[in-house]
């Protein structure tokens, strides 16, 4: 073989480097899974991937890799949600690898959808399952006619707060916001805080406006139909306008920041409206025990008695090769009596997806809440069909539409307000949209 | 042609293959995906694209989408004022500091350019999260202090945090540039302090009219590195995002275009966006090259 010259060496190297080029620049995700033919149960030996940010998730796997001789579930501890989980996830799919499941928060499965990144469950028989969930749960991981996540938490919101506190200023617990802003004006008064309202993070406010009764996004025939101008969305955003203005909340610092603990543990901070895993937070309050109650959240005038805060889902990714294997798992996990209560134990859930397993723990009275059951008395009657909006549908650009938002709110800290923040949001996010070449209308246009 | 001279010929491209294959597989393949994925833009139909996803060439679109977003373009403006402010404070405090370790009457130099040099080993990481312990109100003791005398300083407020960034970032790199600046200093012929010593130089003019002018070298380098650095500005902000409501997920250039790829998954736009960070870097480390150059010309 006669050597190879300087010139055809290089000319192997670009060519070879073009060759790759060529080869890697298919944008990632522009093929759907979900079109390919469906993957059979497989008859030897299976390994799933499950990769979460629970922490404890190995313990729950254990519990049922211990039921079965055929099926092995390997738990992988991942960062939570945006704080670099999905990063990863969205990068596995990339690279065409990935987990069999992953826990995808409820709103950013339809990104998860739109990056072709998950499987639809329905070519798999998961509609046999369907009432076994939370039916406002199971309508959040329906999208057009398919099912793309097994809900696995959920966090129906109610108002933790200090008696003690309230009871400075003699106040009763708010059953309505107007009570909620009349008692924060005292404690006010008193150099006490209501709460914390985080311009940094648009979803407590998405939590709000839904339980006002706003549908942001709705999934039409024709195409999106974005509606976050409506009445109930911008009442909120009113709102809260002025209740920052007239200092019963704080912008400094959200919920559960170290700030936020601080302040809780001093008792410069009454109540916290959240969802139902904030117990296990305000747990971590230090010196707390016995100083905390839950009630109901305040209601607006319209809408519903709660809302669900946070929840996430198991998806099966797109690389999986043992789909049917894997939803088996997901549906084990979250409505057996042994997962709920596994999730609840190792993993400290916010709240079960299943419509008849609460969890053992969470049919007796907290300790640590002063006896009180909680559980029972305020999450159980939140997560009724009728206490939640069951129009609510999340869309593919959520995390992207809650950033605009939140830059928006953080204008409310040099003159601006929460209204027009909501506005403009309204329009960039259609901007967005159109961008990926998504149908996008105004409500009522 | 003899064998023993094709072998010759191949010994070198033999011997340089390990690092050419590296350098092509790291480094010109990543960039040259990155420039063909900014031309590139994927439109889907219906409500998830599953009514077919089409990527196709986009021209500039990306690029306009990019330059047309006003966070973005006010992360670049973010880091101009970063710079300015925060890239001189750096330089003089690391050479005033590399002076008198140099000096004559220097004690324990070697203790010092240790104890200086220190911070760079702590991960941009950890020391933000050290750092936000002395931001935190609640937590900062010296806030509790600034309290007994009447001041509430809020280091995390929409106009402070970038200089509480600032602040991280000197600490760390001061060291390390002073080690740079030292080294150079070190360079400098005995022969020449000498010189000054018999012409009765105080150690002030010493340092201006001998030391100053003879690193003027690594103080480019520094400077350069500096404004490179700055650009790249990301783990500090993104760490002290957690507890700065005022940092948004587009702060800094790096961080617009890390949300944008893997927040939002649209890795053309973040291909763009990389592509205008090393474009600036670029135009701007060429600019103050040739400013300095002409100034000493």
């Amino acid at each position: 073989m006669s050597p190879l010259s300087r010139r055809q060496l290089l000319g192997l190297g670009l060519g070879a480097s073009a060759a790759a080029v060529l080869a890697g620049c298919a944008t990632p995700g522009t093929t759907s899974v979900n079109t390919l033919p469906t993957v059979p149960p497989a008859s030897g030996k299976v390994r799933l991937e499950y990769w979460a940010w629970l922490k404890g998730i190995d313990r729950v796997t254990e519990l049922y890799n211990r039921t079965q001789d055929r099926v092995h579930v390997e738990a992988v501890f991942i960062p939570g949600g945006n704080a670099g989980g999905y990063q990863k996830l969205y990068s596995a799919l990339a690279a065409g690898a990935g987990p069999d499941i992953a826990q995808v928060e409820l709103r950013s499965l339809p990104e998860f959808l739109l990056a072709n990144g998950v499987v639809d469950l329905s070519r798999y028989g998961v509609d046999q399952y369907e009432e076994l969930y939370d039916p406002t749960l199971w309508n959040q991981v329906s999208y057009t006619g398919g099912v793309y996540a097994i809900p696995q938490d959920s966090g129906p919101m109610g108002m933790f707060y200090q008696p003690a506190v309230l009871d400075q200023v003699g106040a009763a617990v708010p059953a309505t916001w107007e009570e909620w802003a009349e008692v924060g004006a005292e404690l006010k008064g008193a150099g006490v805080l209501m709460d914390s309202f985080p311009l940094a993070d648009a979803s407590p406010f998405a939590a709000y406006a839904t339980q006002a009764g706003a549908s942001w996004f709705t999934a039409e025939d024709d195409g999106w139909v974005i509606d976050m101008t409506d009445d109930a969305t911008l009442g909120v955003a009113a709102f809260f306008d002025r209740a920052i203005d007239d200092g019963i909340v704080t912008t400094a610092y959200g919920a559960y920041t170290p700030a936020w603990f601080s302040a809780a543990a001093d008792g410069r901070i009454a109540s916290v409206a959240t969802g139902s895993w904030g117990d296990a937070l305000i747990e971590g309050v230090s010196g707390a025990a016995g100083r905390w109650r839950v009630a109901p959240l305040p209601t607006w005038g319209t809408g519903y008695a709660s809302s669900f805060l946070g929840g996430s889902t198991a998806a099966v990714l797109a690389n999986s090769e043992h789909p049917a294997e894997a939803l088996d798992f997901a549906v084990w996990m979250t409505t057996t009596e042994e997962g709920v209560n596994a999730l609840i134990e190792f993993c400290g859930i916010g709240w079960s997806p299943a419509r008849d397993v609460v969890g053992t723990l969470r049919e007796q009275p907290s300790a640590f809440f002063s006896g009180q059951n909680y559980a029972q008395e305020v999450f159980v009657p939140a997560v009724q069909e009728s206490s939640q909006n069951q129009d609510w549908s999340w869309w593919p650009v959520t995390q992207q539409s809650f950033n605009i938002l939140s830059d928006g709110f953080r204008g409310k800290a040099s003159g601006g307000t929460l209204v027009d923040a909501v506005v403009q949001a309204e329009k960039d996010i259609v901007a967005v949209m159109r961008n990926k070449g998504l149908s996008i209308r105004k409500a009522g246009a | 042609m003899s064998a023993s001279s094709g072998a010759t010929r191949r010994a070198p491209w033999v011997l340089l293959a390990p690092f050419l294959a590296l350098f092509l597989l790291t480094f010109l393949v990543p960039i040259g995906m990155a420039l063909v994925s900014s031309f590139t833009k994927v439109t889907r139909g219906g409500l998830f694209g599953e009514a077919g996803v089409v990527a196709e060439f986009a021209g500039l679109d990306n690029y306009a989408q990019v330059v047309g977003d006003p966070n973005f373009v006010a992360s670049i403006g973010r880091m101009f004022l970063f710079g300015i402010v925060q890239v001189p404070v750096m330089l003089i405090l690391c050479t005033v500091l590399a002076l008198l370790l140099e000096s004559a009457s220097a004690k324990w130099p070697g203790a010092f350019r240790a104890a200086y040099f220190l911070p760079y080993g702590v991960p941009g990481v950890i020391a933000t999260i050290l750092w936000s312990f002395l931001y935190v109100p609640g937590l900062s003791p010296l806030i509790d202090v600034a309290e007994v005398v009447g001041a509430s300083p809020d280091f995390l407020g929409a106009d402070t945090v970038l200089w509480s960034i600032a602040n991280i970032v000197t600490w760390s790199y001061t060291g390390y540039n002073m080690l740079i600046v030292i080294a150079q200093l070190k360079s400098i012929p005995v022969e020449l302090y000498e010189a000054a010593k018999v012409d009765g130089a105080s150690p002030l003019r010493v340092a201006t009219s001998i030391q100053l002018p003879l690193i003027r070298p690594a103080l480019l380098l520094t400077a350069v590195f500096s404004i490179i650095g700055t650009l790249q500005l990301f783990a500090e902000a993104q760490v002290l995002q957690r507890v700065a409501p005022a940092i948004d997920s587009q702060y800094t250039p790096n961080l617009s275009a890390y949300t944008t790829a893997f927040a939002y998954n649209d890795y053309n736009v973040a291909a763009a966006q990389s592509v205008l960070i090393a474009l600036v870097a670029f135009t701007l480390s060429i600019v103050f090259l040739t400013v300095t150059n002409r100034k000493s010309a």
